[in-house]
């Protein structure tokens, strides 16, 4: 199988985990999962169900486009840099 | 104390709760599946060569592959879930693992079986193999049952990704 064709799921569970300060363990109660599963999910070595995935969006309260993406997520430190230059207050 | 209170106590004194309630963390074995079929094999030829009454050799054919048909059942345990318990269902992850696994081993145990048939096919032929005793047939069924066993672990401990130093288990 060629490289470009396998499509990779892009993710931002650690970042969003982090950010809320919620273990793997805590996650994993709430959307149904093993907590190893929230593991593999974050490293990209396991893609969801749509189901896993709308269950994660909306322990989150995110809309599901801002957790996952077919497209690699610009780093936080970027957003940051960038809100700063338009003169934005990060949230 | 009832029996029945006796009983539970020596489930937890003998530690049996972990297996039955799966308070362990599951294990990949990618390799030891290969040596336990191969002590499986080895095992199966040293009893199959005696024609008379057994020997020292049958013994220790014996021992090799009833020894590796209980270890085959411990990895079988110890090895990626496939069976849910009360308190620990099968997640989406896990069913989807067990399936691919069970489907691949299927598949593989079904292509020994249709070449086994070819073989047996060919057994008349002077010079070949082919199971005749009773005790032949009964190992080959328990040696079935060990790579029933066996394959499913190995294939899922290939595709259950390696933990991160990191992971909280």
């Amino acid at each position: 199988m060629r490289k470009d064709r396998i499509i990779i799921l892009y993710n931002r569970i650690a970042v969003f985990r982090t950010e809320r300060g919620v273990s793997r363990r805590e996650l994993a109660e709430a959307v149904g999962v093993n907590n190893q599963t929230i593991g593999y999910l974050e490293r990209g070595d396991y893609k969801p169900s749509l189901e896993l995935a709308m269950k994660i969006a909306a322990y989150f309260d995110v809309p599901i486009e801002l957790l996952f993406s077919f497209r690699r997520f610009e780093p936080v430190a970027d957003t940051l840099r960038r809100a700063a230059a338009a003169g934005e207050q990060p949230q | 104390m009832t029996l029945l209170q006796r009983m539970d106590r020596l489930v937890y004194a003998t530690r049996l709760d972990r297996i039955i309630f799966m308070k362990f963390q599951p294990r990949t074995f990618r390799w030891s599946p290969l040596f336990v079929i191969a002590t499986l094999i080895a095992g199966y030829v040293m009893m199959a060569q005696i024609t008379g009454l057994p020997d020292r050799s049958f013994f220790i054919g014996w021992l090799l592959f009833y020894g590796a048909f209980i270890v085959a059942a411990f990895l079988r345990v110890f090895g990626p879930r496939f069976t849910a318990t009360a308190f620990h269902p099968l997640d989406e992850r896990e069913l989807m693992v067990k399936a691919r696994a069970h489907a691949s081993s299927g598949i593989v145990l079904a292509g020994f079986a249709m070449l086994g048939c070819f073989y047996m096919a060919t057994a008349g032929m002077p010079g070949l193999w082919h199971p005749h005793m009773p005790n032949d047939w009964i190992n080959l069924g328990f040696g079935l049952q060990a790579l029933g066993l066996l394959l499913p672990t190995w294939i899922a401990s290939w595709l259950e990704p390696q933990l991160a130093t990191d992971e909280e288990g």
